[in-house]
């Protein structure tokens, strides 16, 4: 708290506690329209998707209480269910890390006098801006076996490697996926390092180097370290972005081939919406959800990760 | 020495200026096909190289496609979701940083609570929700959970932008006799420009861009955001790439207009906020 008049002004009108309730607690007004709004839409559809969880439903008809049937079946008979979450370890490690080690070596490079810098900083971000439908399109051109761009580079090349079916491929299938959301979203790691470095002074790179520090050394010991809130928020967002990924898995392979690139969130989708079991789709909300409260708390509580820079 | 120098600076710039390129690919691919002249089937190398330009396929997508009337569809669902988002949630930050009331560290943690769950776990809920209230298949009914889920994150921005701030003026104007509100609006609004300006580019650029939600509750043609529109297109234009390029492109210039024309207040607002202290 700042050194400067900070009166805590409680009011009394005849010492009428109601009066004074409403008078001294105003500023719940200020929060009132957030407020229902959360709990219209956060607080209510939480106790929906448990209530739910435990029904026999397709989303129309009669409801019939099953118990816990839908969760055993999730874990012990369905077999998307465990690709969606081998998936998902994937993705968390294939696509959070690499976008940070690129996102720092861009930001870094950017951070210095060099020309166009800001054009460069809009070229790297520039795929986070556009829809992840249109990236999926055009990313699966590209991949296209026949006449994709990197079957046809294969081919002229002799570089075989470059002419695999990447899409239709069960074993390499997701991570051809996965390369597409690190060229999304490294420009975003980049931004946030960038204004992590900005944080840095310059008085102590120079310090040093003086000292006798070279680029690598000044990297390891004071850069990296001194971003550690950038990292600890990249991971946050980035293990949160992961359980949300669904756009890129819809117009890219829509869980295929053969589940291996399902994604637990696609999964819920085709449950509750296509194959009409709300009450199974239900269910498999609330692991996501468990999942993710229980990754997001962790890292919060124990880890002290922020969800912005700005905390 | 000096040239070391230079060698290294030159080569790091030419590093960068390939990488860009390289990153570039994809949207050039974008471009180069929807140039592409429709009766030309397969372009070489997926798009990168191609022997004629014709805008035929644009002229198909527009007597084919009312683009124009999903561009408004996404701007009618957009602008509200941010001018809500704006005002509930600096509203909320503002007392969340300056004022009391019973029970402020449960409802700001609650609120917080909405950053760490998935979208995809709320859709079947949101869902119902929308049809009992008769917001299904309305803008409506995206606007709502959107301004409800992009509030949060704002908050927190806000907040701490908010609570940087000195206290001197805010007191003085109390002892004016100005109230909570007046304080709100006409002292510390007026200069949260920077940090309101990341606020709106960023929930501008998720609602624009949200797919699932749209999916789900929008069913009427007529009413879908341009974001579903190569969902609707994906038959008729599957045989001819050209053209369902010609409408990713179409899709694409509205935000990345946005984009560059804001993209200095955006990394200047993440920026400022960074600098502890």
């Amino acid at each position: 708290m700042q050194n400067s008049l900070n009166i805590r002004l409680k009011y009394s009108f005849n010492n009428n506690t109601i009066r004074d309730f409403f008078i001294n607690n105003q500023g719940f007004l200020f929060i009132l329209p957030s407020l229902i709004l959360f709990f219209v839409f956060v607080l209510y559809p939480i106790y929906y998707i448990l209530q739910s969880s435990l029904l026999d439903w397709s989303g129309v008809g009669t409801q019939t209480f099953v118990g816990f049937k839908n969760y055993i079946e999730i874990f012990t008979q369905d077999r998307a269910f465990r690709l969606a979450m081998r998936n998902c370890l994937y993705w968390t490690f294939l696509t959070i890390f690499p976008q940070m080690f690129i996102g720092f070596i861009l930001a870094y490079a950017l951070n210095t006098n060099l020309p166009g810098r800001n054009v460069f900083r809009a070229v790297f971000y520039m795929p986070a801006i556009i829809s992840p439908v249109v990236i999926g399109i055009v990313w699966t051109r590209i991949y296209n076996p026949f006449n994709g761009l990197l079957s046809d580079l294969g081919f002229a090349t002799g570089l075989e490697f470059l002419t695999k079916p990447y899409l239709s491929d069960p074993k390499i299938a997701i991570f051809s996926v996965i390369a597409v959301n690190v060229w999304q979203w490294t420009g975003w790691s980049m931004l946030m390092y960038l204004a992590g470095l900005q944080g840095i002074p310059d008085e102590l790179m120079g310090a040093a180097s003086l000292d006798g520090a070279n680029l690598f050394q000044r990297i390891r010991y004071i850069v990296w370290p001194m971003l550690n809130h950038v990292h600890k928020t990249l991971i946050l967002l980035g293990v949160i972005g992961t359980l949300q990924t669904f756009t890129l898995i819809f117009s890219m392979t829509k869980g295929g081939p053969n589940h291996a690139t399902e994604m637990l969130p696609f999964y819920i989708f085709k449950q509750g919406f296509e194959l009409q079991s709300m009450g199974y789709a239900s269910a498999l909300s609330v692991i996501l959800l468990v999942l993710a409260l229980t990754l997001s708390l962790f890292q919060v509580l124990v880890l002290g990760s922020r969800f912005s820079l700005y905390d | 020495m000096k040239s070391k120098i230079n060698l290294w600076k030159t080569g790091g710039f030419a590093v960068v200026m390939i990488w860009a390129l390289v990153w570039l690919v994809p949207v050039i691919i974008m471009l180069t096909v929807s140039f592409m002249p429709p009766d030309q089937r397969a372009a070489k190398f997926g798009g990168l190289l191609i022997k004629n330009i014709s805008l035929e396929n644009y002229l198909t997508v527009f007597k084919d496609a009312p683009i124009l009337r999903y561009f408004l569809n996404s701007i009618i669902i957009t602008f509200p979701t941010v001018f809500f988002v704006v005002l509930f949630s600096s509203l909320a930050a503002f007392a969340f940083s300056r004022l009391n009331f019973f029970f402020k560290e449960v409802w700001f943690y609650l609120i917080l609570l909405t950053l760490m769950l998935p979208i995809p776990t709320l859709i079947i809920p949101i869902f119902q929700i929308n049809k009992s209230l008769g917001l299904y298949n309305s803008y409506l009914g995206l606007i709502l959970p959107y301004t409800a889920l992009g509030i949060p994150f704002s908050i927190i921005i806000l907040r701490s932008f908010f609570e940087g701030f000195p206290r001197d003026i805010e007191d003085a104007a109390r002892i004016d006799g100005c109230n909570a509100f007046g304080i709100y609006w006409r002292i510390i609004m007026p200069v949260s420009w920077p940090v309101l300006s990341v606020v709106i580019i960023w929930q501008f650029m998720t609602s624009w861009n949200e797919f699932l939600l749209a999916l789900v509750i929008i069913k009427d043609v007529q009413l879908k955001p341009l974001t579903l529109v190569p969902l609707i297109y994906s038959g008729q234009f599957m045989a001819r790439p050209g053209a369902m390029f010609a409408v990713l492109t179409l899709i694409t210039i509205p935000i990345v207009i946005v984009y560059v024309l804001m993209q200095r207040y955006f990394v200047s607002g993440m920026t400022s906020g960074a600098l502890k202290g």
